[in-house]
């Protein structure tokens, strides 16, 4: 069940993403709802994909789906946020030395997920990866293909 | 010689005996590994016995070549944070690739011995047709690309030793050649280990000097804002469309680039992939310093007065370190732009190697009789091939470098990262999906580079082949999936499952 919502969003999303080329080729200038498009899309195609990479016949993603949906919305808040935040002037705040919505972009989406992504995967990864069981499974059925 | 700036007393003779220092570990590396390499599996996939520190570290340098040192830099200098996008992604792209490939990909070489990428799409697949196609989009991608950094090393060792470009181009070419063909990808797994902890510590040092120099990030922003606002908006000089279209290709395109995912082949232990993703993206986020510092420092000392502007923005680094770091922090970040740039060819020499003695063989129903032997000829020719062309044309080299990631993205990715975790996925479409990535790149890339379409602001061919090879793989997989019926080996089938 997992792998088909996933392959459904993946697919949805790719069509977005279709949609939002397609639509910045065949107008004069580019309509204002592409980079939307492609947001969107983009950030549902990077979930999807982790989606389907580790979810295991039968089993889903279990305690992943956590980090899986917040990586989602940093980004899906990130890049909207980039999109409607008021543009910079001189007299601008800075938020931890870069103008806000440079900020959002930056340590937003090009730090946060550092910290919580490979963190979920390492601490997930005897449950929800591979185990000394998997291994001995595959193992097996080397021996089986190839008996010498 | 280095002639971005007026030169300090002695730097020339430091600059070249930090870099003759670092050639000659490399080739101590090389002389190690030839001696320990006497099979194609110790060739190929350095025996499948590396460890854990050494896959990371090793991944970070072949992922990273010269651009990020210097052609990265100066983007950011030239039209602001929007160049980011190319390496935001990083934050997430590893512990993804971790998820869709690592797993599989390593698992696959437990219960096939596999020794190339397309050798996974063969087998889950069982198509070598498919093997063959994905062989065929590699090794054009490989040419193009090593000849790009094979220029680009040629730069370097002509802006250090002065040598001129074309005896730099031959002698980088010969130096790389010379540990991959004798140490094969065990001297390039080593040589990438010191090399990435070299450019991990030279970009850090100089991250240092950057905040130094710029009175600290709030420093350099107030500068920038003050003259031009819009270098410091989210999207820097580009439009929110192309830098989110950087995001799409870099992000997902990073599942499909084979001298990072081969690597997977190699690791001794499966179960130590636990920490793979966090050390890798640490490294790449501390080596990827110096891409947003110095370009953003640089802009600040131009805009302040402190610099004039750069001739062309790609003396952003040399510029700055010349200027504004210690001699022998500025030597060993040059000997960190040609260690980028050689990790990355050797990567490369390799899985080209594999493509044409391997794979290629394998689609015709044929095997070539001793894989060590012709693996070590295939890399020479390979290079060969790659440094005339490097030597042929600046523009042409760079129409080739333009497609690689854009080639591998649209060839690779549905038919390996999603065709390994999704069943339904067939031959068929796997077929056209690669056909479809070969076919979309090379043709609108040409149609770009002749001038005969000029694409709108944010559309790219890299984005354009990625979602169109995607469409095909997922619909042809759709709609082919009854013929093809369960046409998956049983121990591939138990490789996507487990």
């Amino acid at each position: 069940m997992t792998r088909t919502i996933a392959l459904g969003a993946l697919l949805l999303s790719t069509l977005l993403i279709a949609a939002a080329y397609v639509g910045a080729l065949v107008a004069a200038v580019v309509p204002p709802w592409t980079p939307w498009a492609l947001m969107i899309g983009t950030s549902t195609i990077m979930l999807a994909t982790m989606v389907l990479g580790a979810s295991r016949a039968g089993r889903g993603i279990g305690r992943l789906a956590v980090p899986f949906v917040a990586m989602f919305l940093v980004l899906l808040v990130g890049f909207g946020a980039a999109l409607v935040m008021p543009i910079e002037t001189v007299g601008s705040p800075l938020w931890l030395g870069l103008p806000p919505r440079a900020s959002v972009i930056l340590y937003g989406i090009g730090v946060l997920p550092l910290f919580v992504l490979p963190i979920a995967y390492a601490v997930t990864f005897e449950s929800l990866t591979l185990n000394e069981t998997d291994l001995e499974r595959v193992r097996q059925m080397k021996a089986k293909r190839s008996p010498s | 010689m280095i002639q971005t700036t007026t030169l300090p007393p002695l730097a020339q003779p430091i600059i070249s005996a930090v870099a003759v220092g670092y050639f000659a570990v490399v080739a101590a590396i090389g002389i190690w590994a030839t001696r320990k390499t006497r099979t194609a599996s110790d060739f190929f996939v350095a025996g499948q016995g590396i460890g854990l520190w050494a896959l990371a570290i090793a991944s970070m340098a072949a992922t990273l070549s010269g651009f990020a040192f210097i052609g990265g830099p100066g983007l950011v200098y030239s039209v602001g944070i929007g160049a980011v996008f190319i390496i935001l992604p990083v934050s997430l792209t590893n512990a993804m690739g971790a998820w869709v490939l690592a797993k599989r990909m390593r698992l696959l070489a437990e219960v096939r011995d596999m020794i190339t990428v397309p050798d996974a799409i063969g087998a889950r697949y069982r198509s070598p047709l498919a093997q063959g196609l994905a062989a065929v989009a590699i090794l054009i991608a490989v040419v193009g690309y090593m000849a790009t950094n094979m220029l680009a090393l040629g730069l370097v060792i002509d802006a250090i030793f002065g040598v001129g470009l074309t005896w730099g181009i031959w002698i980088g070419t010969l130096i790389t050649l010379a540990y991959s063909v004798s140490g094969g990808i065990l001297a390039g797994v080593y040589t990438d280990v010191f090399q990435g902890s070299l450019m991990a510590l030279a970009s850090v040092l100089v991250f240092v000097y950057v905040l130094e120099v710029g009175s600290g990030l709030s420093g350099i922003s107030r500068t920038i804002l003050g003259a031009d606002p819009g270098f410091m908006g989210p999207w820097g000089k580009l439009t929110p469309l192309a830098a989110l279209s950087f995001f799409f290709v870099f992000g997902l395109g990073s599942l499909g680039q084979p001298h990072v995912v081969h690597k997977f082949y190699m690791l001794k232990d499966p179960r130590r992939l636990k920490w793979y993703p966090l050390i890798m993206t640490v490294a790449l986020f501390v080596t990827l310093l110096l891409y947003v510092g110095v370009g953003l420092a640089v802009k600040s000392l131009v805009v302040s007065g402190t610099m004039p502007p750069l001739g062309r923005p790609d003396d952003a680094t040399p510029t700055f370190l010349l200027r504004f770091t210690p001699l022998l922090l500025a030597a060993l970040v040059f000997s960190g732009v040609a260690a980028a740039i050689m990790s990355t060819v050797n990567s490369f020499m390799s899985i080209g190697a594999a493509a044409l003695t391997h794979d290629l063989p394998v689609a015709l129903g044929r095997r070539v009789g001793n894989e060590l032997r012709w693996g070590r000829i295939s890399t020479v020719v390979i290079s060969v091939v790659a440094a005339l062309v490097a030597q042929a044309s600046g523009t042409l080299v760079a129409f080739l470098g333009i497609f690689g990631w854009g080639l591998f993205a649209s060839t690779l990715v549905p038919a390996l990262a999603i065709g390994l975790n999704w069943q339904g996925a067939t031959r068929a479409g796997a077929v056209a999906s690669i056909a479809t990535g070969i076919v979309v790149t090379l043709v609108f890339e040409t149609l770009a580079y002749l001038r005969v379409y000029a694409f709108p602001a944010g559309v790219t061919v890299s984005g354009l082949s990625l979602v169109a090879s995607m469409l095909v793989f997922l619909v042809v997989s759709m709609l082919t999936q009854e013929s093809e019926g369960a046409a998956i080996d049983a121990d591939i089938r138990l490789v996507m499952e487990v």
